[in-house]
């Protein structure tokens, strides 16, 4: 027992220790010079896109992972993979598949053991999974039904490649990096201090936030209602399901099935 | 669950078959499976279930809003929304907030129960241990409790420098850690004092993967406070309980010395009339013959040395009595101590034996120049006379008995030895107590039982020791030493009285 073998010493090191401020800065610098460059119409109007994608989703994955104390390259690897596939899925829906980089590299992370302290390479139950996919099925259909009958936003079939893109997009970087921030780094750090109710707290409002920011939501009232209802509701149960399983992969399930019915919705 | 979660589908389902808005009566329904789950999953479940029926209503609800604004329809429909989330919430606080009272209570009473059987204290830290377990509802726990010098420990080896418990044991305050060091799922532990009286008596430890809420560790403080007395209740039970049973064990064990006392005692008086008669009866027989008849001078004269011997007997023997009086209230034998030469003291004592008895052999062998020891004469004639005549009555006819004196560093030691029947090892511890005969003793020779008693209380009067060494078959010696003290005492010899 912990508490009779081991030596106890009160915690010394704070919630944000190990990140990589000098990463994140270097990220933030280029995301800014992109935006201006594009503003002063010296770089075309994508750049801006790619490097906002590369600085947002790069820079919570690398936090995750510098968070997750694997070799000082993994970062800035995950980094440059979000950055390709921003670049490359520019050129087309195909280019999409680029979004499989980071996942692959974080998948032989996982596989390697470097990220259990973020519930990756962990064990799972699949009673765990499925109540992820249970989460993720229940908020979709209620998306699904609400945002037809109350938004009058329905399911769009015309755009089928341009939602697979945005699926890939979504596995690859969105919510791979969401869950591995919010989830596997924040709210497990969190909660290795605090209640899991002020943990969950803390970790879904920063999620929120995290959305509320993002210049590619559509900013009408309806919709960021929308967002915080769901993006809320999603957050807090895939905090419940990391507690309750000690794994990402149910909240990775959850996230992506309700990302996934996001995107079938023809929302601009 | 499954049933809460059909309930809410099939009223939801009833709600849209009717059709009516969100101002449905049906609506109402939704307070069954709501309370249902409040009461059965506290408040988490009735906060969920609210949730879902919200969630579920939501399609009746929220187009309403978007086509008409807040219609009266759409405020009922808000309305029962506050009602389900705040019938949800409060019904399940309150449930747990009574369940959580109701298993205080079963701990408590377990407590007591566990405690309440008389039992070692690990024994009884790991009942309690277990009893704890099953109501505690956590991963893993442990007891600690103080015995002595000793941590009794149950749910663990040991107790480690440096570890919760320790520092609990050490501050007397209760700490709780949020990440007990476990990878994966986040790990707490919460250690809290034994107290007792106002300090830790030992320490309470759970951890638990998981929740170890405010409450919960507010309730563990409680039962830990509790556990502590009721250890230290248990402790005291049973310290009084062994109290009650070493008194039991003493009186019975003095009782039984008292019988066995007076039954001595009875011995005695019977032995002691029969050892003063004999004297008498020698010195009454022997005086009517001087009396009555004219007898030849050599026959008067040995008449008159028997007489003689059987008074010293008798004077003897009232000696004996006189100082087992003085010993026994306690005061110490009356002495005259003086130099004295041991050698001379001896000789005269055997030659005493001698000239009275013819059945044994007595030597004597004293080392030369032994120094001069502090005694009363009287007394030490008398402890000689006792050692010699205890060797001659216990030895068999014809065999010879040894006195000898040598020296020690500062003290003289006298050696009376035998090669009688011997005495018996466990009753050698016994020898010197007043009135104790070694058994069969009697059957061998008379004696009152109180001559190895005085002899102990003069030789310890003198300051020195005295030992029985015995051998069955073989022999007895006993030894007396006695201290030669050097310096101005035995330069300017002077009477001292001592006692």
């Amino acid at each position: 027992m912990w508490a009779l073998d081991q030596p106890y010493a009160p915690r010394a090191d704070h919630l944000l220790a190990d990140t990589p401020l000098a990463l994140l800065a270097a990220l933030a610098v280029g995301a800014g010079t992109a935006a201006v460059l594009v503003e002063l119409a010296v770089l075309p109007p994508h750049v801006s896109r790619v490097a906002g994608v590369t600085a947002a989703h790069g820079a919570l994955l690398a936090t995750a992972l510098a968070w997750a104390r694997v070799s000082a390259a993994s970062p800035v690897i995950a980094v440059a993979l979000i950055g390709l596939a921003a670049a490359v899925s520019q050129l087309g829906v195909l280019g999409s598949l680029a979004y499989l980089g980071p996942a692959l590299w974080v998948g032989f992370l996982s596989a390697r053991g470097r990220l259990t302290s973020l519930g990756l390479g962990t064990p799972v139950s699949l009673g765990r999974v499925a109540a992820g996919v249970l989460v993720g099925t229940g908020l979709s259909g209620h998306l699904l039904v609400s945002a037809s009958r109350t938004l009058g936003v329905h399911i769009r079939v015309d755009h089928a490649a341009e939602a697979l893109a945005a699926i890939a997009y979504d596995v690859g970087a969105n919510v791979l990096a969401g869950e591995c921030f919010f989830r596997g780094a924040l709210f497990n750090r969190a909660e290795r201090r605090w209640s899991f109710a002020a943990a969950s707290t803390v970790a879904t409002s920063a999620y929120l936030l995290r959305y509320l920011v993002d210049p590619l939501l559509p900013k009408s009232v309806e919709l960021m209602i929308g967002a915080v209802f769901y993006l809320a509701l999603l957050g807090a149960m895939n905090c419940w399901l990391l507690s309750s399983s000690g794994s990402l992969v149910p909240g990775l399930v959850s996230a992506s099935i309700f990302f996934a019915a996001y995107r079938t919705l023809g929302v601009r | 669950m499954r049933l809460v979660a059909a309930a809410l589908v099939a009223v939801t389902a009833l709600i849209a078959l009717e059709d009516s808005g969100p101002a449905s009566l049906l609506r109402h329904a939704y307070l069954v499976p709501v309370l249902a789950a409040a009461l059965r999953f506290g408040a988490v479940g009735g906060g969920l279930a609210a949730a879902a029926a919200m969630l579920l209503s939501a399609p009746v609800v929220l187009p309403e809003i978007e086509r008409s604004g807040l219609t009266t329809e759409a405020i009922e429909g808000l309305v029962t929304f506050a009602v389900l989330g705040l019938v949800g919430v409060l019904s399940g606080v309150l449930r747990g907030r009574l369940g959580r009272h109701r298993r205080r209570y079963e701990i408590l009473v377990t407590i007591q129960r566990t405690l309440a059987d008389e039992a070692p204290l690990d024994l009884s830290l790991a009942r309690l241990r277990a009893a704890l377990a099953d109501r505690l509802r956590v991963d893993e726990i442990a007891l600690v409790a103080c015995d002595g010098e000793r941590l009794a420990v149950a749910g663990g080896a040991r107790v480690a420098d440096r570890s919760l418990v320790a520092r609990v044991l050490a501050t007397g305050e209760p700490v709780f850690v949020s990440d007990a060091g476990a990878r994966g799922r986040a790990r707490r532990a919460f250690a809290t004092p034994l107290m007792s009286r106002g300090r830790a008596v030992g320490v309470l430890a759970v951890e638990r993967t998981g929740e170890i809420s405010v409450g919960e560790r507010v309730a563990l403080e409680a039962v830990g406070a509790h556990v502590g007395v009721a250890l230290e209740n248990a402790r005291l039970v049973s310290c009084q309980r062994r109290f009650a049973a070493e008194l039991e064990e003493r009186v019975t064990a003095a009782r039984r010395e008292l019988e066995e006392l007076d039954r001595a005692k009875s011995a005695f008086v019977a032995i002691a009339s029969h050892e003063l008669r004999t004297p008498l009866t020698a010195l009454q027989g022997f005086s009517e013959i001087l009396a009555l008849r004219r007898l030849p001078p050599e026959e008067v004269t040995r008449l008159a040395e028997v007489m003689r011997r059987e008074a010293r007997r008798l004077g003897r023997i009232v000696s004996d009595l006189l100082d087992l009086s003085r010993i026994e209230r306690g005061l110490e034998p009356a002495l005259c101590r003086v130099p004295l030469e041991i050698e001379p003291t001896i000789e005269a004592t055997v030659d005493l034996f001698r000239q009275g008895t013819a059945t044994h052999l007595i030597t004597t062998e004293c080392e030369p120049s032994l120094p001069l020891v502090a005694a009363d004469p009287d007394a030490l004639e008398r402890v000689l006379t006792n050692l010699i005549s205890n060797a001659i009555k216990y030895s068999p006819t014809g065999s010879s008995v040894r006195v000898g004196a040598r020296a020690l560093a500062g003290a003289v030691a006298i050696e009376v030895a035998d090669a009688g029947r011997g005495i018996p090892t466990e009753a050698l511890q016994r020898v010197f107590e007043p009135y104790y005969r070694v058994p069969d003793a009697a059957g061998v020779a008379h004696g009152t039982g109180i001559g190895l008693a005085v002899v102990k209380a003069l030789v310890e009067a003198h300051g020195g020791t005295v030992r029985v060494d015995s051998t069955p078959t073989i022999g007895t010696r006993v030894t007396v030493v006695l201290p030669a003290p050097s310096g101005p005492f035995l330069d300017t010899p002077r009477r001292s009285r001592v006692g």
